[in-house]
């Protein structure tokens, strides 16, 4: 059961400050591996709430769509920028829809997408779950013989396991629109050479590393803040923590997953 | 209230509730050191007692929130109602919908469901409110409707856990009314987890006094009033001096 960091006498000892460290996170490991294990229990025993999942699509998806788009046409503004300057000066400025479709189907797309929903509805999910255990919510549902995961997780996760691609793919296309407007601007490269170059790069398989890190990205960012929020317990204070450690945990986790898909699948062999 | 007389003395040969020698630490705290009681078919025991002593632990026992260290709860119903000190709503949700989660394992038809909560809300006196989020409700008319979510299944077992704690006098009084007439309809045995004198001596038809993780005092809320046991004395009578604050604040 995790609760609030209260201050104590370890500041000047860094060793009790790292065991305590790993000891959380093993802790959370362990809790998001069960959490992560029941839910997907109940997925495949199809006892799937639908109309709340349907509810949580919206609150995942719809509602995120702005906060994507507008990162992912920056993203994308500035990447093109940055190639097209680069590619240009070494007169290969026909490669420049090649090089930042690439970027965006395997990197900047699900990791665009991943990180904010990480930031809207990670630390929102947290921050519900944890009040919901505070408040003795969890409980009335556990005396009700309502598994809380069933409930409140399976939902969740299954609206994200639909939203995320769906916001990935948005914010590569939007990303792909800032690169056709810098390219047209800056580097006077016409739209249909730009697709060209896009349709001669893009494979198959970038598109499957794309969904497969969109699926990852949905699963860290639902089953850490909802392992995070079920097992969160104290007062008001512990609610700010817990979205805080969210946030810490599910960027952190974002990242490095997203290499090791990477690494998996596109290292020189 | 339901007396002594007015208990079928059969249903009284067999406790629904029967606790033995429960014992509970948290850390290096011993909240429940040996306690044990028995509840029967259509009474209502008062536990009462000072802040932390115990009291709600017992009854996330009961309820199987947390397991004991020790001890053993034998429970001879299923079906539990849980009235929580600050009511647990589920504030997504309306009060029909946060009635219909206790309903969901029964898979009833949507016609059945609104007949049995709309049964209950009228017991509670929140017909109206059917479709409120809890959010628009009141405190009172909150646990009035936590009351209604506890017996949507007609339960055998009832715990209350600080049913009045926080409301006005007035208010209180209508949540022990709504106690009373749930206990004669029912015919379930209750715990009352409270240390409100009005309602102990109102809706208890026996009364423990836990201090110190054990029992101090048993009997029912006339003894309880009119005890010369210390502990009981000083609770009853809320006065400083006795053994309770012997332990410090």
């Amino acid at each position: 059961m995790t609760t609030s960091a209260r201050p104590n006498n370890k500041i000047f000892n860094p060793l009790a400050i790292a065991e305590e460290q790993f000891h959380n996170s093993c802790e959370l490991f362990g809790q998001c591996m069960i959490t992560l294990a029941h839910t997907i229990k109940y997925i495949m025993r199809g006892e799937i709430d639908w109309p709340e999942t349907f509810r949580q699509c919206y609150m995942i998806g719809v509602k995120s769509w702005l906060v994507v788009g507008i990162t992912a046409l920056f993203t994308g503004f500035a990447m093109s920028l940055q190639i097209s300057r680069e590619l240009v000066l070494f007169g290969a400025d026909t490669a420049i829809g090649g090089v930042v479709s690439l970027a965006l189907v395997r990197e900047i797309g699900p990791i665009t997408a991943g990180i904010m929903v990480a930031g809207r509805v990670g630390s929102s999910v947290a921050a519900e779950l944890t009040t919901m255990m505070i408040t003795e919510q969890i409980d009335a549902l556990k005396v009700m013989r309502i598994d809380p995961v069933q409930f409140l997780v399976v939902p969740r996760y299954v609206a994200a396991m639909l939203m995320m691609p769906a916001l990935s793919v948005y914010a590569m296309a939007l990303g792909l629109v800032a690169g056709i407007y810098i390219a047209y601007t800056a580097a006077n490269l016409p739209v249909a050479t730009f697709l060209d170059s896009v349709k001669q790069t893009i494979l198959d398989r970038d598109f499957h590393v794309h969904f497969t890190k969109a699926w990852i990205n949905a699963t860290i960012v639902i089953i850490v803040s909802c392992a995070i929020g079920l097992h969160t317990r104290g007062g008001a204070e512990d609610v700010g923590i817990a979205t805080t450690r969210t946030i810490v945990w599910t960027m952190t986790l974002l990242f490095v997953c997203n290499y090791i898909v990477t690494s998996l699948t596109y290292a020189p062999r | 209230m339901v007396h002594e007389s007015s208990v079928d003395q059969e249903s009284r040969t067999q406790p629904l509730i029967e606790v033995n020698d429960l014992r509970m630490s948290f850390g290096d705290r011993e909240v429940l050191r040996g306690v044990s009681f028995k509840v029967y078919a259509g009474e209502t025991l008062g536990i009462i007692g000072p802040s932390g002593c115990g009291k709600s632990t017992i009854l996330k026992l009961l309820c199987g929130l947390i397991e004991p260290d020790a001890g053993e709860i034998k429970m001879r119903s299923q079906e539990i109602g849980l009235v929580f000190q600050g009511s647990a709503l589920l504030n997504s949700l309306t009060v029909r919908e946060n009635l219909a989660l206790g309903l969901r394992r029964r898979k009833l038809s949507r016609q059945e469901q609104d007949r049995i909560i709309l049964e209950k809300l009228t017991l509670v006196g929140l017909r109206e409110y059917m479709y409120a989020y809890p959010t628009q409700l009141s405190g009172g008319q909150q646990k009035r409707t936590s009351f209604a979510r506890a017996i949507v299944n007609d339960p055998q077992i009832i715990l209350y856990d600080e049913p009045t704690t926080g409301l006005d006098p007035v208010i209180s009084t209508v949540i022990e009314d709504y106690m009373i007439e749930l206990e004669n309809r029912l015919k379930a045995a209750s715990i009352v987890v409270t240390h409100q004198l009005s309602t102990w001596t109102r809706t208890a038809d026996r009364i423990v006094l836990l201090h110190d993780g054990k029992i101090k005092w048993e009997g029912n809320p006339e003894e309880a009033l009119a005890s010369q046991d210390p502990y009981m004395k000083q609770f009853a009578h809320a006065t400083r001096e006795g053994p309770i604050l012997a332990g410090g604040i």
